[in-house]
């Protein structure tokens, strides 16, 4: 299924949903990676990106309780599924097998 | 989210102080579909109030804006996709998606419109021509109403102008010489004082070679600061003050030098002034009344003709010699009117010319709009474009109206359905509305275009320089969306209401009459509305080509046909018997005349008069024509008593017209013969009376005239000629006028021509009259046409039955016939009072005019009869002429 390749984008979102464990939501995420990326991003990107991934099943979703600090609101909590776990695993796999690949002296040049 | 939480959460935000724009949070509310409303408001809080800490709640707020706008995106509207699992208990599927509805309402309309092609046509056609007309005039108005008001300031600018208190009061828009000096030193009310001497046609050479006419200017310095004329080179500071330099516009620059820099050149005027040019104007803006390009200082004005600035002279002025001020801020032109002015009488006169000579401060936005000082058009006749123009659109909303309410019934079924399925009134009002404004929206781009494509003839028309381009006129730009709005709800509102209003049951059943879908009556009114305009235009467009026309070939009490005008640039005795002899001998020449003015013209100075042995002088002006011995017999003007003047270079003889006769209290026009009299100052004998001839518009009333022999006062050269072989004469009259004034520019012009223009603006408001009822009357055939349409298919089974029992095609014809012939004699009973009463007054302006008879309402009930005769019978014929059988035949 064509839905379930990971986008670049997609698969740093879904790592980030990851190692926040039990408490990745919009805004979390979104401070995650801008500081790890160390660049900007607006919410409406991270937000499509959750909602589809969560409409490709690698992410779960609940609502916590309404808080205060979001003006009575809850949270929309992620959590990675088995298939998100997968598809992480698959993305590395491919990855390590590149990097195995990779002749030593492909680098050579930039000594 | 239950709602028990949410008020619970509502009342712990509130302590948390500040709050994200309220707006904002409630446009997210409706464009955001439900399923993640809550996370996403409750995200955008929470970084929201981190943002506060951080950076203030300035910019918060502004990073608030800016997430929202990045949030915009299908997404957020969309309904969840197939694979997510969510509690349905904790969301709210209940509020219908705006989106969706208001692109559902397009498409409908769209479906809609396609189907009902011809029904489209008329609608878009009619509105757009409205919406054209309306573009036009509001264009027209606008542009008219912007004149003058560029300058800085431009409220705080006024033209000092004299009132001339006799027995009747003159006015002008020139003031004494010494005028600006007294205002400056005397108050210290005005900024700034500048005099202005306009002279119009003098001969500018740039080398003997190069000769041009030109108006020219002799301004003060301080004028370039008063007026908003940016110089492109040269200096502001210094531009003006020095004697025997000169200003010109770019214009005249590109004219004249082509790409040579212009500064530093040397400019001939006339034959007695040289100047250097110091600065380039940029060219002046076409919203102007001030169309001088060329200015030359003030102070020069004594070198060139010293007798319009004679010192101290405050008895004589000139209508071209102005005196414009800018009063300081905070000063009320009231106050100088009724404080300041009548002190400087009080103080430069004597008692009884402090009397006569008024002052009084014409604001400069008004300059354009004044007719008794010379203005272009009195502000009246834009409300009247106004109004036309408005009567358009209404026509055009009409239209609509009209095929909407009728075509209702076509709907009923689809109402029907969708108030079975559970439509509200609101929906379904909304729903009619989306289907207007797309049919109004097409309509206003086809009339942006149209107009776009008009304007060039228009201005031609016109004279103006009008420009439509609503992305950088701004007021063109409101005025659209404006025009937009209000005839999508004019014409909406009403067939929307009526369509949601249907009873489902009775819609389903297909059970509604034309009387249950809106008011037959109504569209009746309507009806009467359209047609009542469209004569009301028709009349107005008679009477005024009526009266042109009467004021163009009625006689002015003097031949007129084959006269050429040409200028004498000076009136030395020797050239101009050179030039008389030289012109007479020719073949093809009648006559020829020399003078001051010709017979009839728009201005005509007036002079103080005694009599015989009265002490004391007239208590009215004469008007002061010169002309030499051949002015009479040239212009085959009636001799009544007496004989013509004499030839003379000097006054000596005088004769009066009937209307000075009788002005001066005398009984028989024999009683003045051989009396003296002294005209301005100088005295001569009356030597005969002329018949009253028009020597004005028609607009005014036969004054008393006197003409005199003074050849220093003659400008132009008058000739009749034989009209056959025109051509070779004219050729052969530049010869030897060009031959006597080598320094000069040759022009000649025919008398007729100018005494057309004495009603060239008349002409315009016909013009623009007569295009716009085409259009009224167009616009209404249109609506005519298709309302028989839907008529002859609502009445397809009454006509079959009809056919059947044996009635007559005229007698079905009359059918549709007698309805719209008695709309049509309503209309008639609106439209011809108030055609009669609006006519008048405009009629009102004229002194000699022609009677509004019946004949001229007759041909306009007459007119608008044929036409929708037209456009009824092209469909009813055809609904006659149907084989009974085939509408039968359906049940």
């Amino acid at each position: 299924m064509k839905g379930t390749q990971l986008g670049e984008f997609e698969e740093i979102v879904l790592l980030t949903v990851a190692l926040l464990y039990d408490d990745a939501y919009g805004v979390a995420v979104l401070e995650e990676l801008s500081s790890r990326l160390e660049r900007p991003m607006s919410l409406g990107v991270v937000h499509r990106t959750l909602q589809r991934l969560e409409e490709k099943g690698l992410v779960h979703s609940r609502f916590s309780e309404p808080m205060a600090e979001r003006g009575g609101r809850s949270k929309r909590l992620f959590t990675i599924t088995l298939a998100g776990e997968k598809a992480l695993q698959e993305a590395r796999r491919i990855r390590n097998e590149l990097w195995n690949g990779i002749p030593k002296t492909a680098f050579d040049h930039l000594t | 989210m239950n709602r028990r939480n949410k008020n619970q959460l509502q009342s712990h935000s509130k302590q948390s102080g500040i709050q994200p724009p309220r707006w904002a949070e409630q446009l997210l509310i409706r464009i955001t579909a439900p399923y993640i409303r809550d996370e996403i408001l409750g995200d955008l809080h929470e970084l929201f109030q981190k943002r506060v800490h951080r950076y203030g709640v300035t910019k918060a707020q502004l990073l608030y804006m800016l997430e929202m706008l990045l949030l915009l995106h299908p997404r957020l509207w969309r309904k969840p996709g197939q694979s997510i699992h969510i509690d349905t208990k904790q969301t709210d599927y209940s509020d219908p998606n705006p989106m969706t509805m208001v692109s559902n309402y397009a498409k409908i309309a769209f479906r809609k419109l396609n189907r009902h092609k011809s029904y489209t046509l008329i609608n878009v056609l009619s509105l757009s021509l409205g919406i054209a007309g309306a573009i036009l005039t509001f264009t027209l108005v606008k542009y008219h109403l912007s004149f003058d008001t560029f300058h800085a300031d431009y409220n705080r600018i006024y033209r000092i102008t004299t009132e001339l208190r006799t027995e009747k009061v003159t006015y002008s828009t020139g003031v004494p010489n010494p005028m600006g000096e007294a205002f400056k030193s005397d108050y210290d009310v005005a900024e700034k004082v500048g005099r202005i001497g306009f002279l119009k046609e003098r001969v500018v050479s740039v080398s003997p070679q190069k000769k041009f006419k030109e108006d020219v200017a002799f301004a003060d310095a301080d004028l370039l600061h008063i007026f908003n004329f940016p110089l492109l080179e040269g200096d502001p500071q210094t531009a003006l003050q020095e004697r025997n330099t000169a200003l010109i516009t770019e214009r005249i620059a590109k004219k004249y030098f082509g790409d040579i820099d212009p500064i530093g050149q040397l400019l001939r005027i006339d034959s007695s002034l040289v100047v250097t040019i110091t600065g380039v104007l940029e060219n002046l803006p076409a919203t102007t009344d001030f169309h001088t390009e060329i200015y030359l200082p003030y102070s020069n004005l004594q070198d060139h003709s010293p007798w319009l600035v004679e010192k101290d002279w405050w008895v004589g002025f000139n209508k071209e010699m102005q005196c414009f001020i800018k009063l300081k801020s905070g000063v009320s032109a009231a106050m100088v009117d009724s404080n300041i002015l009548p002190a400087i009488s009080a103080k430069y006169y004597d008692k009884e010319n402090a009397r006569i000579f008024q002052f009084k401060l014409q604001p400069l936005s008004g300059v354009h709009f004044n007719p008794k000082l010379r203005g272009y058009m009195e502000k009246k006749n834009l409300w009247t474009f106004a109004l036309i123009g408005f009567f358009l659109v209404v026509t055009a909303c009409v239209n609509f109206i009209n095929l909407a309410t009728a075509q209702a019934l076509d709907r009923s079924r689809e109402i029907g359905v969708r108030k079975a399925l559970g439509s509200q009134r609101g929906a379904l009002f909304w729903q009619f509305i989306t289907e207007t404004a797309l049919i109004a929206g097409v309509a206003l781009i086809i009339a942006l275009g149209l107009a776009y494509l008009v304007v060039p003839t228009v201005n031609q028309w016109f004279d103006i320089e009008l420009v439509i381009n609503p992305l950088t006129d701004t007021y063109l730009f409101t005025f659209l969306v404006g025009l937009l709005l209000i005839v999508t709800f004019c014409s909406g509102a009403y067939p929307g209401l009526i369509l949601a209003r249907f009873q489902p049951v009775l819609a389903l059943k297909g059970k509604l009459s034309q009387q249950s879908a809106g008011g037959f009556s109504l569209r009746r009114g309507l009806v009467v509305t359209q047609f009542a305009i469209s004569q009301l235009l028709i009349i107005g467009t008679l009477i005024i080509t009526n009266q042109v026309r009467y004021s163009e070939q009625a006689n002015m009490g003097f031949q007129k046909d084959a006269i050429v005008i040409l200028p004498i640039p000076d009136h030395q005795k020797s050239k101009i018997t050179t030039l008389g002899t030289q012109l007479s001998a020719m073949a093809g020449v009648q006559n020829v005349t020399f003078f001051d003015s010709p017979p009839a013209t728009e201005f005509l100075a007036s002079t103080g008069i005694r009599y015989a042995s009265r002490l004391k002088a007239e208590s009215f002006n004469i008007a002061y024509k010169t002309g030499d011995d051949q002015f009479v017999p040239t212009f085959k003007i009636p001799i009544l008593a007496g004989r013509n003047l004499a030839s003379s270079d000097t006054v000596r003889e005088y004769l009066l017209n009937e209307a000075a006769v009788k002005a001066l209290g005398l009984a028989f026009i024999q009683d003045v013969i051989g009396k003296t009299a002294t005209i301005n100052g100088q005295s001569g004998t009356i030597v005969g009376v002329m018949k009253n001839f028009h020597f004005k518009s028609f607009r005014t009333a036969i004054e008393p005239l006197c003409l005199t022999t003074r050849r220093e006062m003659y400008t132009s050269c008058g000739i009749k000629v034989n009209p056959t072989n025109l051509k070779a004469t004219l050729a052969g009259f530049e010869k030897v006028w060009t031959a006597l004034y080598p320094s000069s520019v040759y022009m000649y012009r025919f008398l007729d021509e100018d005494i057309d223009r004495l009603y060239k603006l008349d002409r315009m408001l016909l013009r623009l009259i007569e295009g716009f009822a085409g259009i009224a009357i167009f616009v209404g055939c249109l609506g005519l046409y298709g309302l028989v349409s839907f008529m002859a298919d609502q009445k397809k089974k009454e006509i079959g039955v009809r056919k059947v029992l044996g009635a007559s095609t005229s007698g079905i014809l009359w059918l549709f016939g007698k309805e719209f012939s008695r709309l049509l004699l309503l209309s008639f009973v609106l439209a011809a009072p108030l055609g009669w009463w609006s006519m008048n007054k405009w009629l009102a302006s004229f002194v000699y005019r022609i009677e509004i008879g019946p004949g001229i309402f007759m041909l306009a009930i007459l007119i608008t009869f044929l036409v929708a005769l037209l456009s009824v019978s092209l469909r009813s014929v055809k609904a006659a002429l149907v084989n009974p059988i085939k509408t039968l035949r359906a049940e």
